[in-house]
């Protein structure tokens, strides 16, 4: 039986981690959760997911700010911006997409953020 | 659905392979029993026989003994020697003891017995005879002796004593075949009674048998059904689990969704307030009716009033745009023409009666293509330079 795929979640909100933590639990992935940017970077440390889901607006920095300190070191790791920030279309295809593997509104539907997840992990 | 019952073998055939050795066991009992109660007629007329063989034996003594002392008389009338005298005594006596064991040995059946003792009151006068004669011939009187010699002429009496003697063991001899006879018969009736029960336990332990194996074989059916029913319904219930597995993770995902659906609203919703919180503009929704519906931290700064004073009041209670005397109120036009209005000068009435000029915008909120409110921005005019 493959080891399943590893995700890091990072939001600063619990209720939001806990949705997503429970969701992709039951869809067979292995989930950790850091509510900061610190935190995300210690479980980096301890072992590089198969992807990040990270939110936008931290406390002490922001998502964006983090997977770029992330992929210093691991230019590679896919990334998923979940955020409740609307982007228009232009900045989502100039700016946020030339920083993030995929983006996605936190009003999209549940199943919609687990279909892009299986899209990133599996490419 | 329900799966077809298995049979399940009834208590019948236990019954009938019960009754089966039941039977076995009877016929069994029924062969031992005939055959210890031939066994024993075989014994007994083993004893009976051997009990025949001693009489005839015993008469055939009492002849001999009784040969043997006329033997010996007549020796002894011819020799006169004593030793001769003692030997036709000792024979006598050897006749006398053989009748007694013949009559001892008759004495449970009488026909013999009579017939023995017949032949002892023969032997009885045959030995008075001889003491007769032994005392003539030691008298010293030979016409006497001569004339009883003469009268036992022939040896009469002897003669006939020894006629009955073989009758009676004739007629032993007789018996004994007969009883052969029947001992014959007793062991052939005894081996057939045997073969047959033999036989007959043997078609009975077939048909026990037959009947166990029916019994195994049913038995074995019945296993083989509830076997495979119980595999169906494994099926079943496993295939059942999982459809409840997969409603269960049905419901937990709905459930997740609908958690993910009101905390989104719900996030978004905060975050659009603390946008429109945090500018330093006022802003004022109204309805269609040129009512207050909403406003921002600002006008309360400002003006000092709280929601709850303006909410559902007019719109111009507090604010007026700055516009010639007789002309149209802009606002209403614009409200209901659906275009926007840009940097119009307006004063707006705070709590202590205050009038403060401002510059005012707005801008109708549309629902599809329906005008159904506004949004009344204002911020300090700029100074006119």
């Amino acid at each position: 039986m493959p080891e399943p795929k590893h995700i890091l979640i990072v939001d600063d909100e619990p209720s939001i981690r806990e949705i997503l933590c429970g969701a992709l639990e039951m869809s067979g992935y292995r989930v950790s959760q850091a509510e900061s940017p610190a935190a995300a970077k210690r479980i980096v440390a301890e072992g590089l997911p198969d992807l990040i889901i990270t939110d936008l607006q931290l406390e002490y920095s922001d998502g964006l700010e983090l997977i770029s300190e992330i992929k210093v070191q691991h230019p590679n790791v896919p990334t998923l911006l979940l955020t409740g920030v609307w982007f228009d279309e232009k900045a989502i295809e100039e700016r946020i997409l030339k920083r993030v593997s995929s983006y996605i509104v936190k009003t999209a539907p549940l199943k919609t953020v687990l279909a892009e997840i299986g899209r990133l992990l599996a490419t | 659905m329900s799966s077809p019952r298995p049979k399940v073998p009834s208590d019948r055939i236990f019954r009938r392979v019960l009754a089966f050795f039941l039977l076995v066991f009877a016929v069994l009992g029924l062969v031992v029993t005939m055959a210890l109660r031939n066994l024993g007629r075989a014994q007994a007329a083993s004893e009976w026989v051997n009990h025949t063989h001693a009489v005839r034996a015993e008469a055939a003594d009492i002849l001999s003994s009784l040969n043997a002392a006329e033997a010996a008389l007549r020796t002894f009338l011819v020799t006169d020697d004593p030793r001769d005298q003692a030997d036709y005594r000792v024979a006598f006596s050897d006749l006398a003891e053989h009748v007694d064991v013949a009559k001892a040995l008759t004495r449970s059946a009488p026909d013999q017995y009579q017939q023995i003792t017949q032949l002892e009151d023969l032997v009885a006068k045959r030995a008075d005879l001889a003491r007769e004669i032994i005392r003539v011939r030691q008298k010293g009187s030979p016409a006497e002796l001569q004339s009883l010699l003469a009268s036992d002429a022939g040896g009469v009496a002897v003669h006939e004593i020894a006629r009955r003697v073989e009758r009676f063991r004739a007629e032993q001899a007789d018996l004994l075949n007969e009883r052969d006879r029947i001992s014959f018969l007793q062991a052939h009736t005894t081996r057939w009674t045997v073969l047959a029960g033999l036989v007959l336990d043997l078609l009975l332990l077939a048909g026990a048998a037959w009947l166990i194996r029916d019994d195994l074989r049913a038995r074995q059916q019945a296993g083989d059904a509830l076997r495979e029913a119980n595999e169906q319904l494994e099926a079943r219930v496993q295939a059942r689990t999982a459809e409840l597995t997969a409603a269960n993770q049905s419901l937990k995902a709905g459930a997740l969704e609908d958690r993910w659906a009101r905390q989104a609203l719900e996030h978004q919703l905060r975050y659009n307030q603390l946008i429109i919180d945090s500018i330093a503009e006022l802003a004022i929704v109204v309805t269609r009716m040129l009512n207050v519906s909403r406003i921002n931290p600002a006008v309360e700064r400002l003006t000092g009033w709280e929601a709850a004073d303006m909410v559902d009041r007019p719109l111009g209670n507090f604010v007026e745009l700055v516009a010639g005397p007789g002309a149209a109120d802009p606002l209403a036009r614009a409200l209901k023409d659906g275009h926007d209005l840009q940097h119009q000068p307006a004063t707006i009435a705070d709590k202590s009666g205050r009038r403060h000029p401002l510059e005012l915008s707005f801008f109708p909120l549309r629902d599809g293509n329906k005008v159904v409110g506004g949004v009344v921005t204002l911020r300090t005019r700029p100074p006119v330079v």
